[in-house]
């Protein structure tokens, strides 16, 4: 025991401390190099960015819509999606006319943040402006949107969790106990509902398959051709559920709670 | 190759079901009634069919008595179709009506007794003129035949009218007769001739057999409409038509006499007949058909047509239904308009709507269901939807123009009231919005003052957002990973309790026989005293290691003070202890006490005694 003592005494602290950190040297400095890295590539292109985001408010400001709709557009073909460019996108389109257009974008900004008040709020007064239809939403849909549809999945996986530690105390606990039980069956209810509601709110006629009428005096027809009979007249912003595509036309559920034919360049999807 | 039945049974009991579904929807029962023609001279014949859809035993009229036509049943045929996997089944009665005198009559709505239901079909109205001898319809005429080909064939035009307005859709019967022995083809035709005039398709309509001046024809029907694109005097035809018949050949030479037939003894087999087997049957030559021309005097419509008017002509009814009824300020009612019965159903349009204040009206669908052949008669649905912008109570009137051939003048069918329930404020609206006719002193157009859209914002989040599902991320999953861990770790750790647990209770059990053994050795009382206490100190040793618990103290360690501070023993016992194991170290080391002796019933009972009062 004394020797052990020793040993450890005859060692200076400093080599102690550097004989530990020789081993992690390398990640550390990956690690600086990657945040380096990163910090040198990402910097410039947000900073880039944010003037072209700056350009196109002013645009928008000095009443030159079509400039401002040009400068949103290539910050969203660019990827930087953000549910304040899709909303001001919105209004660019507001005041250049197109309602079609103007109600694809407050969509998508309310799909990228579904509780953004502002574009709630003008997304209304476009489709009034329009008269553009609305899917109906069934009961459950209506009832399930209080949460967004990631919301419901960390719900998901939460109560999954605590569902599978629950089965591991009961399993491993010399008795069962009843608070353990309860709570099993809570994580269990809880993890079914937020499945049922993903799956709803996803397949749902709001969910990924919605897409958002741009194009001006379309009619959705019977068939896939101009001169087949039209089931209904769509304005711009009118919301159509996409069920499938065959060549140029899109099948698509309407908001009489009918399916028809629409040119598939009439209309846009609001997820990218 | 092995492929799996599945998918095609799979595939075949979806068409089968899907076929049954189509049939299923197909076999709704309907009936509808038309008439050959709508206009008649006195003495002309007209056609009434009445059809069954999707219902073989249906139960017609056997008698429409209606004064001054002569109507009797003719027939009953059967028609089975299937079109893309839809089947529909129907039967046409035919009934043929006879004019007596002049006038417009009414063949009233019948009841067909269909399965258990009873439909009715439309009524229809009958124009009689009064010129018996005017009918248009040309007479049979023959056919320029070459040869002997003569009385083989005729053609025939026949339209219904003398006059007609522009647009107006006049139904053209033509009939080819054939005489059946000259094994008649059609190989051209029939094509109506003419200018001025717009032709729908022919459509063959039936065939059966007349008999034309004592001869008997093999007679084809074909149906079509025309409408003249202009007013003035027409001359419709003459209908050609192209077909090859059959004509017998002359003979050109008397038979030949046989070499063989020395004595003119008539030898069968001198008979052209088998030079030339077919030469008996004539041969087929091509003939052109041509009817006469039927003249057709074209008038302009009047002037002052309705607002609305579309260029509809005929005789027509109109219905109208909505749903829902009742809805929110803003939200979507569908209209639907049926316009039913006689004419250009190509002109018939959308009827429009009466007031549109306080509406917003989206452009009108539309389909056509045709009763006849040649698309006449039939149904046309329109829906329209209709946006109410403020609390209404009724939907507006809807209106539908059109011109009547047989008045002579345009008529305007209006919708009935249809009563609804709108509720919530109003919208605000891109057009002005007048108020209700019921304040006209107060209807100043009040624009509403339009919305305006909020401000744009200025800030944008550091990083970009995604429209990907959570779990559609990689990051998502790659982040279950810390409760699945965590998961694993509660596990391992509940395992290696769980062995430790299992360890200790072997001790324990292993301690619990070894002063079970013990004790029952010290009950037989047959061991020598160094035995004895040799037992009797283990015994005290494995209790308490067995009273240490947690400690886990090993009975080899055990001594007089660990001992009593287990059990808690007093000054006395722990006295009692010493005295105990300093007895059994003096039988174990010290050698005096060798020998056989054996301890007494008391000592033994004794130091039992004190063993069995150590507890924890």
């Amino acid at each position: 025991m004394s020797t052990r003592e020793n040993s450890f005494a005859s060692v200076p602290v400093c080599e102690i401390l550097q004989t530990s950190k020789r081993g992690r040297l390398p990640y550390i400095l990956a690690f600086c190099c990657a945040t380096f890295a990163v910090s040198v590539v990402v910097s410039p292109v947000f900073a880039q960015s944010d003037a072209e985001f700056a350009k196109a408010n002013q645009d928008y400001a000095q009443n030159n819509f079509k400039e401002a709709i040009s400068g949103y557009e290539t910050l969203v073909r660019s990827g930087q999606w953000s549910a304040n460019i899709f909303y001001n996108l919105g209004n660019a389109y507001f005041r250049a006319g197109d309602f079609g257009r103007a109600i694809l974008n407050y969509e998508r900004a309310l799909a990228l943040e579904p509780h953004h008040p502002e574009a709630t709020a003008n997304l209304q007064i476009a489709r009034d402006e329009a008269r553009a239809l609305e899917m109906q939403q069934s009961w459950p849909e209506r009832y399930l949107q209080f949460a967004s549809i990631n919301q419901y999945v960390i719900t998901a996986a939460v109560a999954f969790w605590l569902g599978l530690f629950c089965v591991v105390g009961l399993i491993f606990a010399r008795r069962r106990s009843a608070t353990i039980i309860a709570l099993l069956t809570f994580s269990l209810l809880l993890f079914v509902i937020a499945i049922l509601a993903i799956y709803e709110l996803d397949h749902g006629s709001k969910g990924r398959a919605l897409a958002i009428v741009t194009g001006r005096n379309v009619q959705a027809r019977l068939a896939t051709a101009d001169t087949a009979n039209s089931v209904l007249a769509l304005p711009p912003g009118s919301e159509v559920k996409i069920l499938s595509t065959r060549g140029d036309w899109v099948y698509a559920a309407l908001p009489n709670n009918l399916c028809g034919w629409i040119p598939a360049k009439s209309a846009e999807q609001v997820q990218l | 190759m092995h492929r799996s039945p599945i998918p095609i049974a799979v595939l075949f009991g979806a068409l089968i079901a899907f076929a049954g579904n189509e049939r299923a929807f197909a076999n709704s029962p309907s009936v509808t009634a038309v008439l050959s023609n709508s206009e008649a001279v006195v003495g002309e014949m007209v056609e009434l069919q009445i059809k069954v859809s999707g219902s073989r035993d249906a139960r017609p009229p056997e008698d429409i008595a209606v004064n001054g036509l002569e109507i009797h049943a003719t027939g009953t045929s059967h028609q089975f179709e299937m079109r893309n996997f839809t089947t529909t089944s129907s039967v046409t009665y035919s009934y043929r009506i006879l004019p007596l005198q002049t006038g417009r009559f009414t063949i009233p709505s019948q009841t067909i007794q269909v399965g258990g239901k009873s439909l009715r079909t439309p009524e229809l109205t009958l124009n009689v003129a009064d010129s018996p001898g005017s009918s248009s319809a040309s007479r049979p005429t023959q056919a320029a035949q070459p040869g002997n080909a003569g009385k083989l064939v005729f053609a025939e035009l026949i339209v219904p009218k003398k006059t007609a307005f522009v647009g107006e859709v006049v139904p053209v019967q033509i009939r080819l007769g054939f005489d059946p022995r000259a094994y008649p083809r059609l190989s051209d035709g029939p094509e109506i001739t003419g200018q001025g005039f717009t032709a729908q398709k022919l459509q063959q309509s039936g065939e059966n057999e007349e008999t034309v001046d004592g001869r008997v024809y093999h007679v084809v029907t074909f149906k079509t409409a025309i409408a003249a694109a202009r007013a003035g005097k027409f001359e419709i035809g003459p209908v050609k038509a192209k077909a090859q018949v059959m004509v017998s050949r002359s003979r050109r030479s008397p038979r030949a006499r046989s070499p063989f037939d020395l004595f003119n003894m008539d030898d069968p087999f001198s008979d052209p007949f088998f030079a030339n087997p077919f030469s008996q049957f004539g041969e087929r030559r091509e003939v052109e058909i041509k009817s006469d021309p039927v003249a057709l005097e074209v008038k302009p419509l009047p002037p002052s047509a309705p607002p609305g008017f579309s260029g509809a002509i005929g005789n027509f009814t109109m219905t109208t239904d909505a749903k829902p009824k009742s809805v929110q300020v803003g939200d979507p009612i569908t209209v639907t308009s049926t316009i039913s019965g006689r004419g250009n159903f190509d002109r018939v349009g959308a009827p429009v709507i009466e007031d549109e204040r306080g509406w917003h009206n989206y452009p009108p669908s539309s389909k056509f269901a045709k009763d006849d052949e040649v698309g006449i008669s039939g149904t046309k649905t329109f829906e329209t939807v209709l946006s109410p912008n403020e609390t209404k109570q009724s939907l507006p009137v809807m209106e539908f123009a059109y011109f009547d051939p047989v008045k002579e003048q345009y008529a305007t069918l209006r919708s009935d009231p249809i009563a609804i329930n709108v509720e919530g404020g109003a919208v605000a609206a891109a057009s002005p919005v007048a108020a209700p006719q019921e304040s006209p002193r107060t209807s100043v157009a009040t624009p509403a003052k339009p919305h305006d859209i909020l401000y744009q914002l200025t800030e944008r989040p550091k990083a970009a957002q995604s429209f990907t599902p959570l779990y559609a991320r990689p990051t998502f999953w790659s982040a279950q990973l810390i409760p699945l861990l965590a998961l694993l770790g509660l596990i391992g750790w509940k395992i290696r309790q769980a062995r430790i647990d299992n360890r200790e209770a072997q001790r324990i059990a292993a301690l619990q026989y070894e002063a079970a053994e013990l004790m029952r050795k010290l009950h037989r009382g047959d061991a020598l005293p160094r035995e004895y206490y040799a037992e009797a100190s283990r015994v005290v040793r494995v209790k308490a290691a067995l009273a240490s618990g947690s400690r886990q103290i090993d009975p080899n360690t055990v001594d007089v003070d660990t001992a009593a501070e287990t059990f808690r023993l007093n000054s006395d016992s722990r006295e009692r202890l010493r005295r105990l194991f300093e007895q059994c170290d003096e039988w174990q080391y010290s050698g005096t006490h060798n020998g056989s002796e054996k301890i007494s019933p008391e000592i033994r009972r004794d130091v039992l005694e004190f063993i069995e009062t150590l507890r924890a």
